[in-house]
């Protein structure tokens, strides 16, 4: 079904590429809001408070491209989409770039005549357990019971990974997420498996999270991030520079705080991303102070970590894999110069 | 001279008064209804002391944080109440909220307009109004063309969204469908199959179905840059959706109108349109009130489907409000409850006036 339906939105996608017009940058400038597809509600990553802001991880992107490229965090208009239309949004030309806790795969990437701007969060299915279990290793579940979300890859994850370490299962399927973590919390299996991210939410869900913890072990690939239509590379260029600039002001050490004082009295490298030396905004097509906006309004992307998933928020999601890659994380950022 | 002395009036016998004579007469009246009361009388103690409980009695009312709700054993009412405002208006600004308001009392009017109107003023004040109130109310929301602050689309939302939708969807099918189920009975075959393709469709094909086609297949059609907003998309389906219906019930209405009536229009020398309006038309609608209204209130409970399309009414709002990092203590009971009670009291409300309605319709000649 899944093939079948990406079949189609491939077809309709490569009858309509003739129609693409190559100016998003212009259509967003003119329009001077930028229209962002979310998700309808992920905690952490898109979603929607008591007062109708959006906030997390997937719409900081969102607020650091409108930063980038209209000066101002705030000119979003934001899409929320379903996981069926987000394609079709993006392709239609109904939204400007897809930031929704996208994996990004190889059939997406070459068949839907779309393009991914990099990583912003590296997600991947985990183990939560019981802490009265005792158990700090996925490969000493030989036997468990796992609650799972049935109809999911998760699903598959799962039978490969204890067939493959040579140890037995059984799996206790249910049908939304509420009540697998009920199953979980009336003791009906000894390990809870989704992806991580969602791990997180799950167990602050439960009466007592303190209770429960989640392993280290990381047993698929998802990598999420931005995505923009093909055939726009002043747009695509755009959007992972945007996404780039966050992570290398946190390896440079520029955050919001002190952005406007590293502007005149930082190191060559932060003022190049600051846009007081070189030409690199001009490049894209934006103005000088394009990554300033970004890290004086947004934030690095550690502190939309920490603010949207990390420490300080409820999820409390250590920074594991998504940390810097000189402190034993993926984020790699290509250097601006 | 014997005088007629009447007797004294008896009491009823005993055991045909008083609560216990209704309680055997009801509800202990042979072994089987016996067993089936005490049954349910069981079901009921064992389930509504609990949920009277946490309901009620252990319920948290007060705070604005999910740190407020301290009782573990009740429900937490602080997520409904911290949410209100999303859940009845959706991102609408605060500011502009008179606006959504002013819709709603437009609405309230507009339906009341005609027990209040005196009789002449009806057809040509009240149905106006009436045919006139989505635009009006969606140009009022909207505000360009008023020239008020512009509110796109995107903050519509909450349960407000689902009375506008289905109040405006409903309006508009009115005089569509009726256009529908004249033409199915037209004797012109062009006509008649175009009305015939069109009823089917749309009532064939279930509704998700057609918000799907709305929502991800449409927009590909269009040529780039022309983008046609999704709630507009989703309200010329539910318009669509509810004409393909409301077009049978109307045709089920012409069936039941006798032949005779037709021919006494006729002879009478009456124009087609004059036949329909003004003989067939009213009664058809007497006769059709019941299902109209049903379908009306289907149609307002079909509105949540909207919630799969990823628009903000309030079952999704809800859905969302439970994903909010700062309230993930798993309140989908309360916010769940509190969706279902209020399309209750709206339906049950529908229900009522529409009895109302046929009663005042009701001018058969039954005695």
């Amino acid at each position: 079904m899944l093939k079948f339906s990406s079949l189609v939105a491939a077809g309709l996608a490569v009858g309509l590429s003739f129609g693409a017009n190559a100016g998003t940058l212009e259509d967003v400038k003119k329009r001077g809001m930028l229209s962002c597809g979310v998700s309808t509600g992920l905690a952490g990553f898109s979603q929607k408070d008591e007062k109708g802001e959006w906030s997390g991880l997937d719409v900081d992107v969102c607020k650091a491209v409108a930063a980038a490229v209209l000066g101002d965090a705030s000119k979003v208009q934001y899409k929320p989409l379903t996981a069926k239309e987000r394609f079709t949004a993006l392709q239609s030309g109904e939204i400007d770039i897809l930031s929704r806790n996208t994996t990004w795969t190889h059939t997406r990437d070459t068949s839907l005549g779309l393009n991914f701007a990099g990583v912003n969060y590296y997600d991947g299915q985990g183990f939560m357990v019981s802490k009265k279990l005792g158990v700090k290793s996925a490969l000493e579940l030989d036997g468990a019971a796992a609650c799972i979300q049935a109809g999911t890859t998760t699903e598959l994850n799962l039978a490969d990974y204890f067939r493959a370490n040579g140890m037995k299962y059984t799996a206790v399927t249910f049908d939304t997420s509420d009540q697998t973590r009920a199953g979980f919390e009336s003791g009906r299996c000894d390990v809870l498996t989704s992806d991580q991210s969602q791990l997180y939410a799950i167990r602050i869900g439960l009466k007592d999270p303190d209770s429960a913890m989640v392993l280290p072990e990381v047993i698929s690939k998802e990598p999420l991030g931005p995505v923009v239509r093909q055939g726009d590379d002043e747009w695509f260029n755009i959007a992972k520079w945007s996404l780039v600039a966050m992570i290398e002001a946190e390896f440079l050490g520029v955050d919001s705080a002190n952005a406007a004082d590293m502007k005149d009295n930082g190191k060559p490298a932060q003022k190049r991303l600051l846009g007081t030396e070189g030409d690199a905004g001009e490049k894209l097509g934006l103005s000088a102070d394009w990554a300033y906006n970004i890290v004086s309004q947004v934030g690095n992307y550690g502190e939309s970590f920490e603010r949207n998933v990390g420490m300080g928020s409820p999820l409390k999601i250590a920074r594991g894999i998504n940390e810097q890659w000189n402190k034993g994380g993926f984020l790699y950022s290509p250097p601006i110069r | 001279m014997r005088v007629f002395k009447p007797q004294e009036a008896q009491p009823a016998p005993e055991e045909t008064m008083g609560v216990a004579a209704w309680i055997r007469a009801n509800l202990f009246s042979n072994v089987p209804n016996s067993i089936a009361t005490i049954v349910i009388l069981g079901l009921l103690a064992s389930v509504l002391p609990g949920l009277i409980d946490w309901l009620f009695i252990q319920a948290n009312w007060s705070g604005n944080t999910q740190a407020d709700c301290t009782n573990d054993n009740g429900a937490c009412w602080v997520f409904v109440s911290a949410w209100m405002q999303q859940f009845l208006y959706g991102s609408y600004p605060t500011e502009e909220l008179w606006r959504v308001n002013t819709g709603l009392v437009a609405l309230i009017l507009v339906i009341a307009a005609p027990y209040a109107l005196p009789k002449h003023l009806r057809n040509t004040v009240g149905v106006p109004l009436f045919l006139a109130y989505p635009f009006i109310c969606a140009a009022l929301l909207d505000g360009r063309l008023f020239g008020l602050e512009f509110v796109s689309t995107d903050y519509w939302g909450g349960f407000s969204l689902n009375i506008f939708l289905a109040a405006a969807s409903i309006i508009i099918a009115f005089p569509l469908s009726f256009l529908w189920a004249l033409g199915r009975r037209s004797d012109m075959p062009f006509i008649r199959s175009v009305c015939v393709v069109l009823i089917e469709f749309f009532r064939g094909v279930p509704v998700l179905a057609l918000f799907f086609m709305g929502s991800v297949m449409l927009p590909l059609f269009f040529p780039e840059g022309t983008n046609v907003d999704k709630l507009l998309r989703v309200w010329i389906v539910l318009i669509l959706f509810m004409s393909g219906y409301m077009a049978e019930v109307f045709r089920g209405g012409f069936q039941a109108i006798p032949q005779g009536q037709y021919e006494a229009a006729d002879s009478l020398g009456l124009s087609y349109w004059q036949k329909t309006l003004l003989i067939i038309f009213p009664q058809v609608i007497k006769v059709s009130m019941p299902n109209i209204l049903a379908t009306f209130i289907m149609l307002f409970k079909n509105t949540t489907f909207l919630l799969i399309i990823g628009i903000f009414e309030l079952l999704s709002t809800t859905q969302t409000a439970l994903t909010n990092s700062n309230w993930l203590g798993g309140h989908a009971p309360e916010g769940y409850i509190f969706v279902a009670v209020v399309f209750w009291v709206c339906c049950f409300g529908m229900s009522m006036i529409s009895a109302n309605i046929e009663k005042k319709l009701d001018t058969s000649h039954r005695n």
